[in-house]
């Protein structure tokens, strides 16, 4: 094989051929590649979305709830000790209730909204450093610390601030007064300090009062019927979850946020699904895409086929002749695909995230998803350029030349 | 002897094989400028292309130069067509894409040769051509007679043993068939080059030392 040959004859064929078909190729190619990295960074953007939510609403990092039989967690001292692990940002223990709500707006028993819904206490500092619902109050304020008859509640619970369930809700404004029935018989009244909307359905389904408040309700003093852990690092849980163990929390159901996320986990897995089959499709489409440009390209170049044959070409020679300008229509698509994704698009939604009603979805493009686009190409390429130049240089000379 | 054919035969299989060469036997020494004549169909291409290693004989023998060229591997006649023999084609058979220098200096790249010493050989060969001021140019650029002295140094670009030309004027108007006819019997005289060629214009005799008829896939006649 004449490697020095085959480079000058598929560069010198690439700059002195038609510019319009190498135009357009290099544009299919890049194209190509743009719609494998930017489906899966999509995907990837949703997934991530939906785990922020969790991350930053919901779970935090490590939840641990009470040993199986128990309500409580019991181990104060333990509970308090976590604060002193490093790399804990933030720990905010929960009682939790699900009271029978009830709104009359007349207070005449007529047209009364009900529902069940859970109702979480919060000590406001604590909560602040865990979750961001602080920041999400849509309408009011968030809690304070000495606030006994206040409540804030999710807007799907509110029901006019863009919430999805509002028939089910309670149709309320800031002010209003809602009643509280507990499990344990106590009735009691709030009313509404703020509302909350963030892109979690679950989430905005919640209510929430003052630790102090709850204690008083259910009677019960520095217990909690969950606890939220923030770390620094997410992704490193399992490390923490043994560091807490180790402070003595033994048989408490100790758990990581992904492990908590039920539906999102799957559909999460489905993405990822989606991302992989449309990626497939995407590569052999473009595999395609340049094995018939290389195809009519040999059938065009059939008789000079034969003519580099006769005057002592070799097969191989010819093939990767080929093979060369295929790589460089995938090579130019990666260069191009890769440099559109990442200094136009992924800047763009960055600025303009995209909005999802798992949260604000932004193009999350990793180093794997580029990785993998830019073998999947480069290999599509490789093949779709490969079978049809074997198919052109093993054909004998004399058919070449003359049919 | 620098060609000698023995009860060489090319059969084409099929429903009804078709004989193209029966039993061939001649010899070529080395500096003669041969002709290959013979109607439509006669074989003369055939045998040309047998010759040149361009297709594989049914049966019998070719020695070029003392070498058995049906021993050969696919790889190995690559490397003697390379080495050793040059061809002409009917239609010019340049590559779009490539310079006449280019053209000329691409046999000698695949042979590995310096760089510096392929493009001075290539130069001088299309001097020798009368190209010497069109190096540079496309096909697109050359008339047609122009082309096939692109084509013809190219051929002889690797000091061949010899030259096969394949009705090289066919295309051709009479004046620049004349130059190329004239270019052959030079480069005949000249450097002594062996060359065989396959015409069917009678005239073309008057330029070659002799020429070997074709009727039917054998030998009619020599003169």
């Amino acid at each position: 094989m004449n490697i020095k040959t085959a480079f000058f004859l598929a560069f010198t064929s690439l700059k002195r051929g038609n510019k319009g078909t190498l135009a357009m190729t290099i544009l299919i190619m890049t194209l190509a590649y743009i719609n494998i990295v930017f489906i899966s960074s999509v995907f990837g953007g949703i997934v991530d979305a939906i785990n922020t939510q969790s991350i930053d609403n919901q779970y935090s990092n490590i939840v641990i709830e009470p040993e199986i039989d128990e309500k409580y967690i019991t181990n104060t001292r333990a509970i308090n000790s976590i604060k002193t692990i490093p790399g804990v940002i933030g720990v905010s223990a929960h009682y939790i209730d699900k009271p029978f709500v009830k709104y009359d707006e007349r207070k005449d028993n007529k047209d009364v909204k009900t529902g069940n819904w859970v109702l979480k206490s919060i000590d406001v500092a604590d909560e602040k450093k865990v979750t961001k619902i602080h920041e999400a109050i849509v309408a009011g304020s968030y809690l304070e610390d000495n606030d006994r008859d206040q409540i804030i509640i999710g807007r799907e619970v509110a029901g006019n601030y863009g919430g999805s369930l509002r028939h089910l809700s309670l149709n309320v404004l800031i002010g209003d007064e809602i009643d509280l029935s507990f499990k344990n018989g106590i009735k009691r009244t709030y009313t509404v300090k703020g509302i909350f909307g963030t892109k979690s359905t679950s989430v905005d389904q919640m209510l929430f009062i003052t630790k102090k408040e709850m204690e008083s309700v259910l009677n019960v003093h520095n217990l909690a019927s969950e606890v939220l852990i923030k770390i620094e690092d997410t992704g490193n849980e399992d490390y923490y979850i043994n560091e807490i163990r180790h402070l003595g929390l033994v048989h408490e159901d100790i758990k990581k946020w992904s492990d908590l996320m039920g539906f999102t986990s799957s559909a999460s897995m489905s993405f990822a699904m989606i991302s992989i089959i449309l990626g497939v499709i995407g590569t052999i489409v473009a595999g395609v895409t340049i094995f018939i440009i290389i195809f009519v390209s040999v059938v065009n170049k059939r008789r000079q086929i034969g003519i580099l044959k006769a005057i002592g070409m070799g097969d191989n020679t010819i093939i990767l002749y080929f093979v060369i300008q295929a790589l460089f229509y995938g090579i130019v698509g990666v260069i191009l695909g890769a440099s559109f994704i990442l200094f136009v698009l992924r800047p763009y939604f960055m600025s303009n995230p995209l909005d999802f009603p798992v949260g604000w979805v932004s193009l999350k493009v990793t180093f794997d998803i580029i990785r993998i686009s830019n073998i999947s190409l480069i290999t599509a390429a490789l093949i779709g350029g490969f079978f049809p130049a074997y198919r052109g240089a093993k054909e004998s000379i004399l058919k070449s030349i003359w049919g | 002897m620098i060609i000698e054919v023995k009860n060489l035969k090319k059969t084409y299989e099929g429903k009804v094989p078709t004989h193209a060469l029966k039993n061939i036997n001649f010899n070529i020494k080395k500096g003669e400028f041969i002709a290959l004549m013979g109607r439509s169909g006669s074989g003369k291409s055939t045998l040309l292309h047998q010759l040149g290693l361009l297709d594989r004989p049914s049966a019998g023998k070719i020695m070029i130069d003392g070498t058995n060229l049906m021993s050969f591997s696919k790889e190995q006649g690559s490397k003697f067509r390379l080495e050793k023999l040059g061809y002409v084609f009917q239609s010019y058979a340049l590559l779009p894409e490539l310079t006449a220098l280019e053209s000329v200096y691409l046999p000698l790249m695949l042979s590995n040769i310096d760089k510096k010493i392929y493009i001075k050989t290539a130069s001088e060969m299309l001097k020798k051509v009368g190209l010497g001021n069109k190096l540079h140019n496309l096909p697109r650029e050359l008339s047609g007679g122009e082309q096939q002295r692109v084509a013809i140094a190219r051929a002889l670009v690797n000091n061949p043993i010899i030259l096969f030309a394949d009705e090289p004027t066919a295309n051709l108007d009479s004046e620049s068939s004349k130059v190329i006819l004239e270019l052959f019997k030079k480069l005949n005289k000249e450097i002594n080059q062996t060359i065989i060629m396959v015409t069917h214009e009678p005239d073309d005799k008057k330029y070659v030392d002799r020429v070997i008829w074709l009727k039917d896939g054998e030998i009619q006649e020599e003169d």
